[in-house]
């Protein structure tokens, strides 16, 4: 099942180090690149069908293609690295394993778009993955991979690091813009995109860390190489973080396409404790929840996702055994929501707390069916009034645990005994 | 009109100004998009969300009007379900949190979240939590008091302080529905334009320490002004209620927009000018010190007018030029000196690049349209050959400078037309005790040479004269409407060709050249 492309060099002891690394192949496709014009790389890209793996899917070739010809402003990369969303643990692997294989994207991307300064947004609380990654930032300007002529080549190019200061708003890409230039991290309004209007009002590209690194493996063995792999309309490979009630919670590298519960039992080892699967949240906590009967039949892409009324995300699959109680979980989700809420705009600034509220007040048992129909009623009302996505981003889940998991909700409300705990 | 183009609001084909936002475009053809955030001095924010607009077949759906420009063939929905729907929601959003203390909050009655809240919530609230508690009456300086309970979070007040001021002293800290408007630690508001966060806070959490608990908004009568605490001529509304039993009283100054002189803002020292109409005013008519009739006073100054050799006459800056047309014509009839001599109202220095200016005086540049001398030299000279000084309301002696007449004047026989209490009307022989220009109409010129005009805001229950009716019992010789109408044609030619009626509503440039617009 597993597929080793972007998790090539996982396994491999001190691939980190520069050394190491280039005796695996890393920085290899370079020479190919720098042959190559530019626009014939974003092409390569298009043509492998790489989706941004940032949780949107957007094709990653296209986007760059949205740059404006003509204009007399630098244009900018910023890798996304805020990884934050909760169950998402996929990018710190590459930050800390193979941070080459991002550089080497980064290279490649920055040629492709004309960039010459690439700024990577890592979230604050990814400590060691930054010293890691500075690390090996600065042995690829000693090795002169970075730097005025990146290697050897007639093209300059300079990478820093900017740490968050742990907001998850920041992945949203403009906050993320915000943050960089110094500000409150607060998601702008679009349009303008940052393709026309980004970093310091130039034209910007904002790509995650897996896109970019997935960037090496296409150039090195062309697009239809990545597309042997996938499905047709979401083909290569992703980073699943597997996590929850299973026997082997971890990180594994799969193609796209893979029957979601064939991966959770043979990957990740099923269900622990030999107990019963309650839900799957497919890609992350923003994703809205798969019951058991609808888990059987998604797979692990994007249309297949869409058709069950949910997304791909982040590929952060969390597996939920029988003993979950769907009304804490939902008020662990909405309390997330509201603490990282930015609080610029009206709906989700007030309402993911008045949300809040009301679920912890039916958990005390204080709570009425007409609770519910409001909590409802208010992820209506919220979702996509805001600047960004991030009240979408919570009341799209939580309005899937009340649709599927209503009875659980009503329990509390009629003063029923709460369900078993674990 | 500029440029134009045609969209359609609700089905129905409209034609408006290009270049604007939806809010501004509608604002002027009289459809109301409800807002919180937007300011046109601050830009579009969007962050209240109250503006919420559809765009048939658009691209998104859903836009902020605030910041979508209007564009040939636009078809904008204001009145369907969806959109009334979300302007319901966020109504409901907006309130939950919010105190609803409107019995003892200064802002009820002039309120947007009330007024929206009339038109476009209008239920009971479904709040069946406890709210978040924040802030409250906290002392923001310059006279600011904000409450953070009550606030929308429209930063309005945030922007203010960073894009007009550039002093920004206020920001938004905390997340989610913790966020609040605050000062930093140690910095309060330290700007000569912080009241006008006053102004630009849609609901009542910026209160003005000054005019707050004293009087309801919806006892204020508000006339049009313009500010006379400086030569930039702000216009302002007057904000003035008659209490039962009690006198027309002034509450308070606000800005009143006019693009050509001051756009959106006043300062705060012109704003609090409003005092000085209602407290330190002459009041009475006096003879030696002592109250008396205006006839006994008019006998008595007509006599030493009369019987003076070299009579001059002092005109204050702050004069309409009605006014010195007046003044000029009783004089030359009494073959007197005039003089404008005003330099006790400039304060060197004092003044900034934006609204503030050094001379404290509204139609200086009245004296140089009438041509009415304003020298120390011509003054001296005068004032040291006169055996009279009939002194319209000029505070000759308001700043030390002008000690250096206390001599000559002991000596003086003074006549003072005063709408304030001063040095010179106590030691007057005779004061007369005149309106103040909250009280009369009339024309002034500013220090940019914009000519505005303005009419009478406030209605004493017994109303002093005019100046130009004291002028008139005193013998001046030009004192009827058409006759200074005439006389100020004469000095200022471009106004002969204009219509009373057609008087351009801020006001005529006088300079030739392209205006310096306050795009503010």
């Amino acid at each position: 099942m597993e597929v080793r492309i972007l998790s090539r060099k996982f396994d491999i002891a001190d691939a980190h180090l520069l050394e190491v690394a280039k005796q695996h192949g890393a920085y290899a496709t370079l020479d190919k690149v720098f042959a190559m014009p530019p626009a014939d790389v974003t092409d390569e890209v298009k043509n492998s069908g790489l989706r941004g793996r940032g949780g949107a899917g957007f094709p990653a070739g296209l986007k760059w293609s949205f740059l404006p010809k003509g204009v007399d402003k630098p244009v900018y990369l910023t890798v996304n690295s805020d990884e934050s969303e909760p169950a998402t643990f996929k990018d710190r692997y590459i930050l800390t394993r193979d941070p080459h294989l991002l550089i080497e994207g980064i290279i490649i991307c920055c040629y492709a778009i004309g960039c010459h300064d690439c700024y990577i947004y890592i979230r604050g609380e990814y400590t060691t993955q930054r010293k890691a990654l500075q690390f090996a930032i600065d042995e690829a300007y000693a090795a002169g991979y970075l730097g005025e002529k990146v290697a050897g080549h007639d093209f300059k190019l300079d990478v820093t690091v900017h740490r968050g200061a742990g907001a998850y708003v920041c992945g949203e890409e403009t906050a993320l813009l915000e943050s960089i230039e110094g500000r409150k991290g607060q998601p702008r309004s679009k349009p303008p995109f940052p393709a026309v209007a980004g970093l310091y009002g130039c034209p910007t590209i904002i790509n995650n860390v897996q896109t970019i690194a997935s960037l090496p493996f296409i150039l090195a063995n062309g697009a239809a190489a990545y597309k042997a792999y996938g499905t047709e309309k979401s083909p290569g490979t992703h980073l699943f973080g597997i996590s929850g009630h299973v026997e082997k919670p971890g990180m594994y590298e799969l193609p796209l396409g893979l029957p979601l519960l064939e991966v959770i039992e043979k990957m990740a080892g099923g269900v622990w404790r030999g107990r019963k699967l309650k839900a799957v949240i497919p890609g992350g906590s923003s994703t809205p929840v798969l019951t058991p009967e609808e888990a059987a039949t998604a797979t692990l892409d994007y249309e297949s996702m869409a058709a069950h009324k949910t997304m791909f995300g982040s590929g952060g699959i969390v597996v939920l055994d029988e003993t979950v109680d769907v009304v804490e979980l939902t008020k662990n989700l909405i309390d997330f929501y509201h603490h990282e809420s930015c609080g610029q705009c009206t709906p989700c600034r007030e309402g993911l707390g008045w949300m809040l509220k009301i679920v912890k007040q039916l958990l005390r048992g204080e709570g009425t069916i007409a609770d519910i129909e409001l909590l409802r009623e208010l992820c209506d009302n919220i979702e996509m009034k805001t600047v960004c996505v991030l009240s979408a981003a919570c009341t799209m889940p939580v309005r899937s645990y009340l649709d599927k998991f209503r009875s659980e909700f009503v329990a509390y409300a009629t003063d029923r005994p709460k369900p078993e705990q674990a | 009109m500029a440029e134009t183009v045609k969209l359609f609001v609700n089905g129905q084909e409209v034609e408006v100004e290009s270049g604007k936002n939806l809010i501004d475009a509608f604002k002027v053809i009289g459809v109301e998009i409800p807002h919180f955030c937007y300011h046109p001095a601050l830009g579009a924010d969007g962050n209240c969300r109250m503006c919420l607009v559809g765009i048939e077949d658009g691209r998104p759906p859903l836009v902020p009007a605030c910041k979508t420009p209007v564009a040939e063939g636009l078809k904008v929905q204001l009145d369907t379900e969806k959109i009334k729907k979300i302007q319901h929601d966020v109504m409901e959003l907006e309130l939950i949190n919010h105190p609803t203390d409107c019995p003892v909050c200064d802002q009820a009655g002039e309120c947007t979240l009330q007024d929206y809240y009339m038109t476009y919530d209008h239920q009971a609230s479904r709040m069946r939590v406890p709210q978040v508690l924040k802030g409250k009456k906290m002392d923001f300086g310059c006279g600011v008091i904000h409450d953070q309970e009550r606030c929308v979070l429209c930063a309005r007040c945030v922007r203010f302080t960073r894009l007009i001021t550039k002093t920004g002293e206020l920001g938004i800290v905390n997340r989610s529905d913790e966020a609040r408007v605050t000062t930093f630690p140690g910095r309060k508001l330290d700007n000569r334009y912080a009241l006008n966060v006053v102004d630009l806070c849609p609901v009542g959490a910026m209160t003005s320490k000054d005019f707050r608990f004293k009087q309801r908004a919806w006892f204020l009568s508000r006339s049009s002004g313009i500010c006379h605490g400086c030569a930039k001529g702000c216009n302002i509304f007057i904000d003035h209620n008659r209490e039962k039993g009690g006198d027309d009283r002034i509450y308070r100054f606000r800005a009143r927009h006019n693009g050509l002189v001051n756009g959106y803002f006043i300062c705060d020292a012109g704003r609090l000018s409003y005092h000085q109409e209602n407290e330190g005013r002459l009041g009475t008519t006096r003879l030696a010190g002592k109250d008396c009739t205006i006839d006994e006073a008019v006998e008595t100054a007509r006599r030493k007018i009369e019987n003076a050799r070299k009579p001059l006459f002092l005109i204050s800056p702050n004069c309409t030029l009605e006014q010195m047309i007046a003044i000029k014509g009783l004089a030359t009839a009494r073959k007197g000196r005039v003089s404008g001599y005003s330099d006790s109202y400039i304060m060197e220095g004092d003044g900034d690049d934006f609204l503030i200016r050094d001379d404290k005086s509204a139609n200086r540049a009245g004296f140089a349209a009438l041509g009415i001398d304003t020298t120390l030299e011509a003054f001296r000279l005068a004032l040291n050959e006169a055996d009279l000084l009939v002194n319209f309301n000029n505070d000759l002696l308001r700043s030390e400078a002008s000690g250096t007449f206390t001599e000559k004047l002991s000596a003086l026989t003074v006549i003072a037309v005063s709408s304030h209490d001063n040095t010179l009307t106590r030691k007057a022989t005779v004061a007369f005790s005149v309106s103040s220009y909250s009280e009369y109409g009339g024309t002034i010129i500013n220090q940019d040479q914009i000519l505005q005009r303005f009419t009478a805001a406030v209605v004493k229950n017994d109303p002093v004269p005019n100046m130009i009716e004291v002028v008139r019992l005193l013998g001046g010789p030009v004192t009827d409407d058409v006759t200074i109408t005439k006389a100020m044609q004469d000095a200022i030619p471009v106004l002969a060709g204009i219509e009373a009626t057609a008087f351009p509503t801020a006001g005529l440039n006088l300079k030739e050249k392209e205006t310096d617009h306050v795009t503010a």
